[in-house]
């Protein structure tokens, strides 16, 4: 994105907020604080770029995620790099899937109707209006009656559908699932975004996740990032933020990053540390910040992400097309279901790189059954979930002895999943099974997966239990505010970026607000 | 064979050679702006003979479709080929970079050594227009150790004559002063030949100013032959040729189908750079492996990827991923780091009884089959347990699909046609079809054969 003309500040000058990372969290706190007035600059570890030079080969897009080798551990390692977080002006949002349903009200209080997990602090409807904001500000495109919920509409009409939603619809039918077309965060119509420029209509390239090249896909650097320079916020590429510094009152007053080998402090009157769920529990026990209640890094959540996979008679070609074009939210809570929460079923096309890692991994194939799918590769298509994960003792992100470039001990995270996710694997996998052989789809398997980094800084009622209070700020840090996928109380079953969005507007109304502590 | 010719030559000077060459190689000679049958051009400096060659070439490779391309020049035109050259390894849409370069007593890419008289000279021979036969012809009879056969000798004068004289002076005062020396140096494979008897452009200067600009170790000299080599030994030029293309034309697994795609402006010029990098062998690398290690390796590889169709050297590639400390963003805690993790896997492998690379297949997939059953590992220094043999393995299975998937060559034979999803202009095509059992037009993959 063009930042030649914008506003600059001196890293002398006292800023009211200085945000760090400019992804789902950072993006639209920058541009609220900007266009509140304030004097606000946005620290970003990755590069600038813009959307022609993504390139849709799956390896050289690794400029966009986060490649800083991370330790994984436990029964169910986490697959990090190309998966989860990203790295450059508009973070992982470079490279977001885009599917954009909103968290389910029952999701969030999970504690009190299911009695597992906790519950978050705040309540759905607060969130709504922010949903909806963030919804119409990124044109997000969907059907004209969403199934599940008669109080919402989407602006413009949903993506097309490729082979594997086709598929999806036909089994879903088939069994007497209701299904429809996702909401997607992309523009289905050439749309004028202001500040930025023209966002053209996807041209179905499938791509969403190597980096949208037309501006179609709500990129931050396309939408919440322009708004932002627009106001007066600076962004700084390229810089690592390594420290913060506190006076005595343990107030922060600088961040410490470096840019180009050379370490720079901007000082400042509040921070924002959007980090995403590794990288903002990593910085904050690097430093030895906000932990009084032991919770950074604890509570550590991924969804269950599992695929059902089969061939079909037909080309599928699935790597054409908005890749996750439809959606059921008929197994939010299944009828005589066993576990605590649901999941969302969405159809799946994958790019060859991405679904041969999966195979070899997950699926635990190698040799000819495994030459055979690949050759197959035309005639594939998938279909997969985005479930509850509950919080366990056991799951958690700690430090290593190994420091990285900057001097920041490397994070190491242990995940494995509970009762409640085998159940939810296993209903899940029988339904799936089910939608797909109804639907044609032959030599039907699964692939066990994971998706989303979250709750490690955990939003909650007290200092004792959670790291951030409701407004997202910290308990033990006056001035600092945190707000990405880590403060997250429970993982809910809806992919987590509108919702980080949306609380993110929130969190900087309420600093904006001056909210006393409660 | 794209071939361009020198000043005051024409692509007719070529045909002794491409008469040599044809049952081998499609031979299409230019005619450079200002030359031949093009005198009537005005695209006469550097920049724009380079610019038209580039469209050219671009419309060969469309309609001819050829699995490779190669690209010669001589003096004048050597400069300009490796400017051509430049430009397609720089990702030029409808271009693929040529498999090799041939320069013939080339013009470096800097300042050309010439004596100012000499160049006083031959820019006067144009200071009334026309050029006279007796001027031609000795221009003709200084460019070579000995007589032309006289039908050549009058076609050579008569092509120096055909030259206009914008032209003429246009490389004299203008073209062959300039300094491009900047760009490249190109990585095309080049064959650089000097004329054993030539003079401002003989071997010597060959060294000092073409080696530099191309990938080539070595001037080859051709004895009997000054500054027109191709005319005057034809046969040991060709011989040479001939010797060059076999050690760096690609492999056929770059089909004609998936050439013609790539070169297309589906295709951004990033991608194509990156997918053209990836069809050439890894780069030189530092071994990382034992020779022990690798025969191991190159056994697991074939047990996890049997290739059917494709023949991509997976084994190297990923020892030189290894090597330059290509890592996927993450490791698993109970492994130490990559390359500690591989030399202990294999070795692990290696050392347990029975060894590995000497088992036949079916004994290794038994073994493989272990190691993810959590039944094969070793409490040895330096080896893995079985735990960690499991975990590795995983690695392993990633590292090999990813190197196999990520190729063209692979790419083609699934059918994967999705780096084709948009060029660099201000629309992107993507797709217009994306239901089941549709496919455009343009949507060739995968290729029957693979040669």
């Amino acid at each position: 994105m063009r930042l030649d003309e914008m506003r600059t500040h001196a890293t002398s000058e006292v800023v009211d907020a200085v945000v760090i990372g400019t992804g789902a969290g950072g993006a639209p706190i920058l541009a609220r604080l900007a266009a509140a007035g304030l004097s606000v600059v946005a620290l970003e570890a990755g590069s600038n770029s813009e959307p022609g030079d993504h390139t849709a080969d799956e390896l050289e897009a690794a400029d966009i995620y986060w490649m800083d080798d991370r330790l994984s551990a436990g029964e169910m390692p986490e697959v990090f790099g190309s998966n989860n977080s990203g790295r450059g002006v508009g973070g992982a949002m470079l490279h977001w899937g885009a599917f954009c349903p909103r968290p389910d009200a029952r999701d969030l209080a999970l504690r009190s109707t299911t009695g597992a997990g906790v519950d978050w602090p705040l309540a759905h409807a607060e969130l709504v209006p922010y949903l909806a904001e963030v919804e119409r500000f990124l044109s997000v495109s969907g059907p004209a009656t969403y199934p599940w919920d008669d109080t919402r509409s989407y602006a413009l009409p949903p993506v097309a559908r490729n082979a594997p939603a086709q598929a999806m619809a036909r089994g879903c039918e088939a069994v007497g699932l209701t299904a429809t077309d996702a909401p997607v965060g992309l523009v289905t119509r050439d749309v004028h975004q202001e500040h930025w420029g023209l966002r053209q209509a996807c041209v179905n390239c499938g791509s969403c996740h190597q980096g949208c090249r037309n501006g179609s896909k709500a990129s931050m650097d396309a939408t919440y990032l322009p708004l932002a320079v627009a106001w007066g916020a600076e962004i700084r590429p390229d810089s690592m933020v390594t420290g913060m510094e506190r006076d005595e009152h343990g107030r922060i007053t600088a961040v410490v990053y470096r840019r180009d080998g050379v370490e720079h402090r901007q000082r400042c009157r509040a921070v924002f540390l959007c980090g995403g769920g590794v990288e903002t529990p990593r910085l904050l026990l690097n430093l030895g910040l906000a932990n009084s209640s032991g919770q950074v890094g604890r509570n550590y959540m991924a969804h269950v992400a599992t695929q059902v996979w089969g061939r079909f008679e037909d080309e599928m070609r699935m790597n054409r097309g908005y890749p996750s074009s439809l959606i059921t939210e008929d197994l939010l809570r299944p009828d005589g279901a066993d576990f605590a929460g649901g999941y969302l079923v969405q159809s799946l096309g994958v790019q060859p790189v991405t679904l041969a890692t999966s195979l070899a991994r997950g699926g635990e194939l190698w040799g000819d059954r495994l030459v055979d799918l690949l050759e197959d590769y035309t005639h594939l298509a998938g279909i997969g979930i985005n479930g509850e994960c509950l919080p366990h003792e056991s799951n958690r992100l700690v430090l290593t002895d190994e420091v990285d470039a900057h001097g920041l001990r490397r994070a190491r995270v242990d995940f494995g999943r509970g009762d409640n996710e085998d159940a939810i694997d296993a209903h899940a996998e029988a339904t799936m099974r089910e939608v797909w052989e109804a639907a044609g789809a032959r030599d039907v398997f699964t692939i066990p997966r994971s998706a989303h980094t979250l709750g490690t800084c955990r939003m909650g009622p007290d200092a004792d239990s959670a790291v951030v209070d409701a407004d997202c700020r910290a308990f033990d840090v006056d001035n600092l505010w945190i707000c990405d996928s880590s403060v997250f109380p429970s993982s809910l079953a809806a992919n987590p970026a509108l919702t980080i969005m949306a609380l993110a507007l929130r969190t900087a109304d309420r600093f904006l607000a001056g909210t006393p502590r409660p | 064979m794209v071939l361009l010719h020198g000043l005051g030559c024409s692509a007719r000077t070529w045909r002794h050679l491409v008469h040599e060459l044809d049952d081998e190689l499609d031979c299409v000679a230019l005619d450079l702006p200002g030359h031949g049958e093009e005198s009537g051009s005005d695209a006469l400096t550097v920049a724009q003979m380079v610019e038209t060659v580039l469209e050219q070439v671009a419309e060969l490779l469309r309609v001819r479709r050829p699995r490779a391309w190669v690209l010669a020049g001589h003096s004048m035109g050597g400069k300009v080929a490796t400017l051509v050259a430049a430009a397609a390894e720089a990702g030029r849409p409808g271009l693929t970079p040529p498999a090799a370069l041939v320069l013939v007593a080339s013009s470096p890419l800097g300042v050309e050594p010439m004596e100012e008289s000499k160049r006083a000279q031959m820019i006067g021979w144009r200071a009334d227009g026309e050029l006279s036969e007796q001027d031609a012809a000795e221009f003709v009879d200084a460019n070579t150790a000995d007589a032309l056969p006289a039908d050549d000798r009058a076609e050579a004068v008569a092509d120096v004559r055909r030259v206009s004289r914008t032209a003429w002076l246009a490389w004299l005062e203008r073209g062959s002063l300039e300094d491009w020396s900047g760009t490249g140096p190109v990585r095309t494979s080049t064959l650089v030949v000097a004329g054993g008897a030539d003079g401002d452009l003989g071997a010597d200067a060959q060294r000092r100013l073409v080696l530099p600009a191309v990938a080539a170790t070595e001037v080859v000299e051709v004895p009997g032959a000054a500054h027109l080599g191709m005319l005057e030994q034809p046969a040991a030029l060709a011989e040479l040729v001939r010797d060059h293309l076999h050690w760096t034309l690609p492999p056929p697994d770059l089909p004609p189908g998936l050439a013609a795609l790539l070169a297309s402006d589906r295709v951004s010029a990033r991608t194509r750079r990156v997918l053209l990098r990836r069809l050439a062998p890894p780069r030189p690398h530092e071994q990382v492996l034992s020779d022990a290690q690798r025969a191991t390796l190159v056994a697991v590889v074939a047990r996890v990827l049997p290739q059917r169709a494709t023949d991509v050297d997976l084994a190297d590639r990923i020892e030189a991923d290894l090597a330059a400390g290509v890592g996927d963003g993450w490791r698993f805690a109970d492994l130490p780091d990559d390359v500690a993790a591989w030399r202990a896997g294999l070795d692990t492998l290696a050392g347990r009884p029975g060894g590995f690379a000497e088992l036949d297949d079916d004994a290794q997939d038994a073994v493989l089959a272990d190691v993810v059953a959590g039944q094969v590992g070793s409490a040895n220094a330096g080896h893995l347990s079985t735990e960690q043999m499991t975990l590795w393995f995983e690695d392993v299975r990633a590292a090999v699909v990813r190197t196999w998937v990520s190729h063209p060559a692979a790419m083609a034979r699934i059918g994967y046609d999705g780096f084709a999803n948009g060029g660099d202009g201000a629309r992107k095509q993507g797709y217009l079809r994306v239901g089941a059992g549709e496919r455009e037009p343009w949507q060739t993959l995968p290729l029957e054969v693979l040669a």
